[in-house]
């Protein structure tokens, strides 16, 4: 049937999911034409090398932000995983994966915490981890002192974060089986449905019998524990843990998140859209970096290419969100114009 | 004498709910004029039209002669219209004085306070009410009786000739209520017309004047308080004929389900509830809102749980501390507030229906889009939904499809007890109908149903029982042949059943 296939057609461009992919395409096709060296397989492991912390603290923030809720400690989570695990392997001579092991439930239980002040005490997630965001770095930086790091790891470890496996980043194979445990979560099982539920109506998740809190819970808990994973990534990346890791990662996942068309209300949005929004990101850091026969205001795109991202992000996001709410407003008044118009027609009709 | 407030055949519909079918009320200047009606009546709406908050669709309004037309709540005020709520709406982190000085808007240059002359100004208001508040203090600080009669003093201060009050004594001891029918009394002689409502009898017959009646959104009739008697009062209130479109209970009502002895939980005021329901049976809940209808459910479902008494399951003693327990124990409860706790309007209905029954409907918390689906379908044929599919989200749905959705919901969960919290509250008539049926069906079944409504009809028709509640107790349990409009209505009023029968 011809209509139904123009409407399927319809919804797929509706779809977000859609929109950031043809942003993508854009993007790729634009750094190549104006780029060096930008489409190829070294650029493109590069990208992904040097963003996979970033992207795994996207895809875990994603069931956070579908119960309504956001999590603004996982980059001092990860400044404060990456301290201790220095200290575990430097100062306590553990091994580095069983320090790993460690980092990850370190940041669980930070995750833990969030999740006993905003279930338990009610307090409003942003507020939470704005406090936590302070309390881990802070107390990252009392364990080093301000100014100490721990370096010197095994190259069996740094392998983690400079080798490639199958022709990828070691990270980015990590990444995938952490992105596809979360995409299962989230779009398989009783538990990505109840974040759903708790974020459009928690009262009435409630009333349903739905655990709210314990779900809730699960939700930081998990954006912990992969800001621990990421920390180890961060630190067998650049064979040095600091306390300063990950400073503004956090910004940088919930733009990702939100890019993504994930709702910052909650309730609706796919971990397929914050992967998507996570590359188109990742590819605009990097493609500004490889245009340097165009100038802008005397300097060379390349050199200003942080300044110059950083701008564009802001530009991309808002754009997106704009076009976001203004199709969804167009949907609604279409949806209630139908209503309206043929109100006794019974629409029981399949 | 002039009326001070004329309405003529006011008319307010929200979608298709008609709230004022053409209602006509006059206030003279110096007299305290009662409006009385069941829950739902019209008289919420009809004081929303004359303070302005609501347009009325039809009908015309007269103030002091003149008529007016595209009424606000700023225009009223002006007109001298003023109306204290039984939720005071003052600002709690200003003082007695700030509140009324802000009230009143007597500002001087620059809109500079002048705070001497209001805190004069506050005292004198105060002392004429007779009310020992000093103006200094923080409202926050003040008991909710205290606020209502700041709330007088402002509308006393800005010179209101015309005075709403909305069952000001809800929440009033017994030397407060004297207080304020004292207050009301020297409105009256100062040429103030007050319109006064109330579910207490008594408080009409010591106060007011003359005495309007609405019901289903129609006055039917305006008489001096003396002519009428408490049973002709009620007979207005309730008079419709109980309609014989409800489907008749069948069969004798079997083992009992659900045995309450003294429940209570004191912080939703609940007190000594002892109650039995039984198997194929429908037990009615009337009274009044807020007499604890509501929160007795949201006690058995375990929102908030019971402290005190005893609660039974099929002779099994049991505790129910949150929805989850309540659920697998077999108890379901569609809740009142459809749109924020029965349905989840953003989600498709399948997932809706399936939401109660996640641990067992999804071994191993794995979703199986299929058979969900299957069992969606199955509730949309069942009860008659209508919808465009398993996936139309609860949004798209009408109110009454909206309802069953959330009946759908419970029903999954195959309960022994299934509450029903108004389960036809701003539903059309025929879904409603429609929704009699599936409850009586579902008794007819063996299910033991608890059904609070605040429909006197729809008690009467529905019930086998009728239990009527009285702030926070149960006051009365009528057999069917027994229970009849003046006997439930009295019960809920707390006057005495058979003067009113």
């Amino acid at each position: 049937m011809s209509s139904s296939r123009s409407f399927s057609i319809k919804s797929l461009l509706a779809r977000h999911e859609t929109v950031l992919v043809l942003v993508i395409l854009f993007e790729v096709i634009l750094f190549q034409v104006l780029g060096r060296n930008f489409l190829t397989g070294r650029n493109f492991s590069n990208v992904f090398r040097h963003s996979v912390e970033i992207g795994l603290l996207a895809v875990a923030m994603t069931p956070v932000i579908l119960t309504g809720g956001i999590d603004l400690s996982v980059g001092s989570m990860m400044g404060l995983c990456a301290v201790l695990f220095g200290m575990m392997v430097n100062s306590l001579g553990m091994n580095p994966w069983l320090a790993g092991i460690s980092a990850v439930a370190f940041g669980a239980m930070g995750g833990g915490v969030n999740a006993l002040l905003i279930t338990r005490l009610n307090l409003p997630p942003l507020i939470v981890t704005l406090g936590t965001f302070s309390l881990f770095r802070g107390l990252a930086e009392a364990i080093t002192k301000g100014a100490e790091s721990y370096s010197g790891f095994s190259p069996s470890f740094l392998a983690l974060g400079n080798s490639n496996i199958a022709g990828l980043p070691a990270q980015i194979w990590v990444f995938f089986i952490v992105a596809a445990g979360i995409w299962f979560l989230v779009h398989r099982t009783t538990f990505g449905r109840s974040f759903r539920a708790i974020g459009y109506a928690s009262e009435g998740a409630r009333y349903a019998g739905i655990p709210v809190a314990r779900n809730t819970s699960l939700a930081y808990i998990i954006a912990g524990a992969v800001a621990g994973l990421a920390a180890v990534i961060l630190v067998a990346r650049l064979g040095e843990a600091r306390a300063n890791a990950g400073i503004g990662y956090e910004l940088l996942a919930i733009t990702a998140v939100v890019l993504g068309g994930v709702s910052i209300f909650g309730g609706s949005g796919t971990v397929v859209g914050t992967i998507l929004g996570w590359i188109a990101l990742a590819i605009l850091n990097n493609g500004l970096t490889r245009i340097s026969d165009y100038k802008i205001m005397d300097q060379t795109v390349a050199s200003v290419a942080r300044e110059l991202s950083g701008l564009l992000t802001g530009l991309l996001l808002l754009t997106a969100l704009t076009i976001g709410a203004s199709t969804k407003t167009l949907a609604v008044r279409h949806a209630r114009k139908q209503s309206l118009a043929k109100p006794t027609s019974n629409p029981a009709t399949s | 004498m002039k009326a001070l407030l004329q309405l003529t055949d006011i008319r307010k519909s929200f979608g298709a709910v008609r709230a004022l079918k053409g209602v006509s009320f006059e206030l003279f200047p110096g007299e305290v004029h009662a409006l009385l009606g069941e829950n739902g009546a019209g008289k919420s709406t009809l004081i929303k039209v004359i303070t302005g908050a609501h347009l009325p669709d039809g009908g015309t309004l007269v103030v002091a002669g003149e008529e007016v037309s595209n009424l606000s709540p700023s225009k009223a005020r002006e007109l001298g219209i003023a109306c204290i709520y039984q939720q005071p709406a003052l600002f709690p982190d200003l003082t007695v004085a700030e509140n009324i000085g802000l009230r009143l808007k007597k500002t001087g240059v620059l809109h500079r306070v002048r705070w001497a002359s209001q805190r004069t100004q506050a005292v004198e208001l105060l002392h004429r009410i007779g009310a020992e508040i000093s103006p200094d203090s923080e409202v926050r600080s003040l008991s909710m009786p205290e606020q209502q009669l700041v709330e007088i003093a402002c509308a006393l201060g800005s010179g209101a000739r015309i005075v709403i009050m909305d069952e000001p004594t809800a929440s009033l001891t017994q030397k407060e209520q004297h207080l304020l029918f004292k207050v009301v009394r020297d409105l009256r002689a100062s040429g103030v017309g007050v319109v006064y409502i109330s579910h207490r009898l008594e408080e009409i017959f010591a106060l007011a004047d003359r005495v309007t009646v609405l019901r289903d959104g129609e006055s039917v009739g305006t008489n001096a308080v003396e002519s009428l008697t408490e049973a002709q009062m009620i007979k207005l209130m309730v008079g419709r004929e109980v309609s014989s479109i409800y489907p008749p209970s069948e069969g004798e009502p079997r083992e009992v389900v659900l045995s309450l002895k003294n429940l209570g939980c004191a912080a939703s005021g609940v007190t000594g509830v002892t109650l039995d329901v039984r198997a194929g049976e429908i037990v009615g809940m009337a009274g009044l809102v807020g007499a604890g209808r509501t929160e007795l459910a949201r006690i058995l479902f375990g929102i908030t749980p019971a402290d005190s008494g005893e609660i039974y399951l099929n002779g099994e003693r049991i505790s129910i501390s949150n929805p989850r327990e309540a659920i697998a124990r077999g108890i379901a409860y569609v809740p009142e507030d459809r749109r924020r706790h029965g349905v989840i309007l953003e989600m498709p209905i399948a997932h809706n229906m399936t939401m109660a029954i996640h641990p067992k409907f999804f071994p191993g918390s794995i979703l199986r889009f299929k058979a969900e689906s299957l069992l969606a379908r199955d509730f949309i044929r069942d009860l008659g939904i209508k919808a465009y599919g398993p996936e139309a989200p609860g949004g798209s749905l009408s109110g009454g499809n909206q309802q069953k959705v959330s009946v759908a919901r419970w029903l999954a969960t195959k309960p022994k007890l299934l509450i029903l919290d108004e389960p036809t509250q701003g539903v059309d008539v025929g879904a409603k109908s429609e929704i009699h049926k599936i409850i009586r069906g579902l008794a007819k079944e063996g299910l033991a149903v608890l059904m609070i409504s605040s429909d006197l009809p729809e008690v009467l028709g529905m019930s086998d029982r009728v239990a009527v509640m009285r702030v926070g107790k149960l006051v009365e349990l009528i057999s069917k042949e027994n229970a009849d409009a003046h006997t439930v209505m009295a019960a809920a009023l707390g006057t005495n059943g058979k003067d009113a029968a």
